[in-house]
């Protein structure tokens, strides 16, 4: 018996330098996860990619010191907030030290309690619900905007700019369109606009024949269309022109999105949409162009915010020279620089601010239409 | 009035679509009791080959000056390619289970359900893929009615397809074997019907039907994704058992009706509970009439 211990320690002792040879090739890894798989994996995967080239610019401009390789590890929420805890839980295994994402509001908000039980910081690209940040988490930071900013935008045009009187509200039940779609509806109250009705569809239909006749009789002044896919907008666009509908159409930022224009065509030109302010000629915007377009092709709507993410993740801990939740947390908040799609500045709350502007389908591009800061035109 | 008619025929088109569909359940559980789950997938193959047809043809410029001869060219080869790949299945998931459980099967039928969407989103991509647009979006208006042309084609398509389903079922010596093998397979052997080939032929003639439902799907909503499948399945299957599964005019005025009440629920009540009215006019017909509006306890009309 004695002899079998010593046998066992010697052997021990002899793998000792292996592992510890081991353990100096550090790994630093960062976590994503958006919906890879279902209705959303377009968005998801737009995410994922960000991601991607942001370890990728990090990588070539020296990496972070003391780590030789930074690891990506994805998971798949499936935008259902049962995948998502799963995800998140899966994430915690992994050790990583950060997450990106989650897409869908109601997955982010469910996985973040995970993340927040072990302090692992979280900064969601795309995930607009107010609900996010106000929950007081203290790892949880938002690059996007909020829906209360983006519907007082919506709110703002339609009053002053399409100058309605009334409008038809359509959502399609997820936490963040129907969030969306119910402030749009308050602000629009505020206003003294009429909303004629706020009819719902279900995530995964494609035929809106019914609804859309709906809206052709009630004929308003403007169709707000709060939707959580892009593919979604594009169909009931596509049918919307078919049916004559006269009304304007106007929507939100989780249709804002490449596809949007590729499938609907021509049925998409002179809808507007609300999503955040980016200057495309700036440096920092040309560095992650450059790079994501490189490779993977066109960025999709939240690609930028995904790799602003994890910019600001894996700048704070170079700057911090730690992964410690609480000094990454630190180099977050002294954060004041441009980032590619937005000025990367975080409040108490973990939210960055919100720059809507309403933008148009014009020539088969997104364009900026109208600033709500002057109340004119671009 | 208008609205009302508006609805008619937003509801007829959706109908038809879930009819085809429908069919291809029907057929499969008739002739071997199997409720096949990948039919769904193989509505979305035939959309996928024809978005992959069309844009082909649309790249080399036959499109966009032969519009109608592409279009019936990809749907008859989108048919033909579904038909072999429902066969295809058939050999692989089913055949090799004939004489187990139901069960098996069935799981089998799910298993293979899973695995041909993730084929899809595995060679095609996550991303929804846009129909070239070559047909009109235009239509015919009758003062406030607007009946497009892809309407009408689409009504016109199915009615064609169910007539030319109707005379080959009960007016030719294939239609004949089928019903022969449905009623009793050992039966039909014994006086030199080949099972296996008429199983088979069902299964072809099912995936064919869906193929064309999913290019007439992708034409007129305008795209395609691999998840396409699985809601009209859902749709199709409870159409099937609505008009009696195992009834071909049962599973046709199902997708009918099943088309209709989704429309008009959603249309005078509201949008959220589509789904719902469908389905609970499914639960009260077979608690009145288990079998479904056409199903019989003999069952000597099914296929």
């Amino acid at each position: 018996m004695k002899k079998k211990v010593i046998v066992l320690m010697v052997a021990a002792l002899i793998l000792v330098p292996f592992i510890v040879g081991t353990a100096t090739a550090k790994t630093l890894k960062i976590g994503t996860m958006s919906p890879l798989t279902g209705p959303y994996a377009a968005d998801g995967n737009d995410i994922a990619n960000g991601v991607r080239a942001a370890v990728a610019v990090i990588e070539a401009d020296g990496g972070i010191p003391g780590y030789d390789k930074i690891e990506v590890v994805p998971q798949d929420t499936a935008c259902d907030p049962r995948q998502a805890v799963a995800a998140a839980n899966k994430l915690i295994n992994e050790e990583v030290v950060g997450v990106v994402g989650a897409y869908c509001s109601s997955s982010t908000i469910p996985a973040s309690e995970a993340l927040a039980e072990e302090d692992i910081p979280m900064i969601t690209p795309a995930s607009t619900n107010e609900k996010v940040t106000e929950r007081g988490l203290p790892y949880m930071f938002r690059m996007c905007g909020r829906d209360d900013d983006q519907s007082k935008i919506a709110g703002a045009f339609i009053k002053d700019y399409l100058k309605a009187k009334t409008v038809y509200i359509v959502d399609d039940k997820t936490t963040y369109s129907q969030g969306l779609a119910e402030n749009v509806a308050k602000v629009l109250a505020g206003h003294g606009i009429k909303v004629v009705a706020h009819d719902h569809v279900n995530q995964g239909d494609k035929d809106f024949s019914a609804v859309l006749t709906k809206i052709k009789a009630a004929n308003p002044d403007v169709f707000y269309m709060s939707l959580q896919n892009s593919a979604t907008g594009s169909l009931m666009a596509i049918q919307a022109k078919r049916f004559g509908l006269k009304s304007k159409t106007v929507s939100q930022d989780a249709v804002y999105h490449p596809q949007f224009i590729e499938i609907a065509k021509d049925a998409a030109e002179g809808t507007f949409l609300t999503f955040g302010y980016t200057d495309k000629s700036k440096p920092a915007y040309k560095k992650y162009y450059d790079k994501y377009s490189g490779m993977f092709g066109e960025p999709g709507a939240y690609s930028g915010y995904a790799y602003d993410g994890a910019m600001v993740l894996l700048n704070a801990i170079k700057q911090a020279k730690s992964t410690d939740p609480a000094k990454i947390k630190a180099e977050i908040m002294k954060m004041d620089a441009v980032g590619a799609t937005k000025h990367i500045k975080f409040m108490d709350n973990g939210d960055s601010g919100s720059d809507y502007v309403i933008w148009t389908v014009d020539g088969g591009q997104f364009e900026t239409y109208w600033n709500p800061a002057t109340g004119k035109l671009f | 009035m208008e609205f009302f008619l508006q609805q008619l025929i937003n509801g007829l088109t959706l109908g038809g679509i879930y009819a085809l569909i429908a069919l291809g359940y029907t057929m499969v559980y008739g002739i071997i009791q199997l409720i096949n789950f990948a039919h769904g997938e193989f509505f979305a193959a035939g959309g996928y080959m024809g978005v992959i047809l069309l844009s082909f043809l649309a790249g080399q410029g036959y499109l966009q000056t032969h519009p109608w001869l592409c279009l019936g060219g990809a749907m008859l080869l989108a048919m033909v390619f579904c038909a072999f790949l429902a066969m295809a299945v058939e050999k692989v998931a089913y055949m090799p289970l004939r004489k187990s459980t139901r069960l098996a099967a069935l799981v089998s039928a799910l298993g293979m359900s899973i695995f041909l969407s993730n084929g899809l989103m595995l060679t095609q991509g996550v991303y929804d893929k846009p129909y070239p647009a070559a047909f009109s979006q235009g239509g015919f208006e009758f003062g406030n009615i607007v009946v497009s042309y892809l309407q009408i084609m689409i009504v016109l398509i199915t009615i064609g397809l169910l007539i030319f389903l109707n005379i080959l079922v009960f007016k030719t010596r294939i239609g004949k074997a089928m019903r022969a093998t449905a009623q009793d397979k050992v039966m039909s052997a014994l006086v030199g019907i080949n099972s296996n080939k008429i199983i088979s032929l069902t299964f072809a003639i099912g995936a064919s039907l869906a193929a064309a439902a999913g290019i007439m799907v992708g034409l007129y909503y305008g795209s395609v994704n691999y998840t396409m499948g699985f809601v009209p399945g859902i749709k199709a299957f409870a159409a099937a058992v609505l008009g009696g599964i195992g009834n071909i005019t049962g599973a046709m005025l199902g997708g009918l009706i099943i088309g209709m009440v989704e429309i008009f629920g959603a249309g005078y009540i509201s949008g959220q509970y589509k789904d719902v009215f469908a389905f609970i006019i499914l639960i009260a017909v077979l608690y009145f009439r288990p079998t479904g509006i056409m199903g019989e306890n003999v069952d000597d009309t099914r296929v």
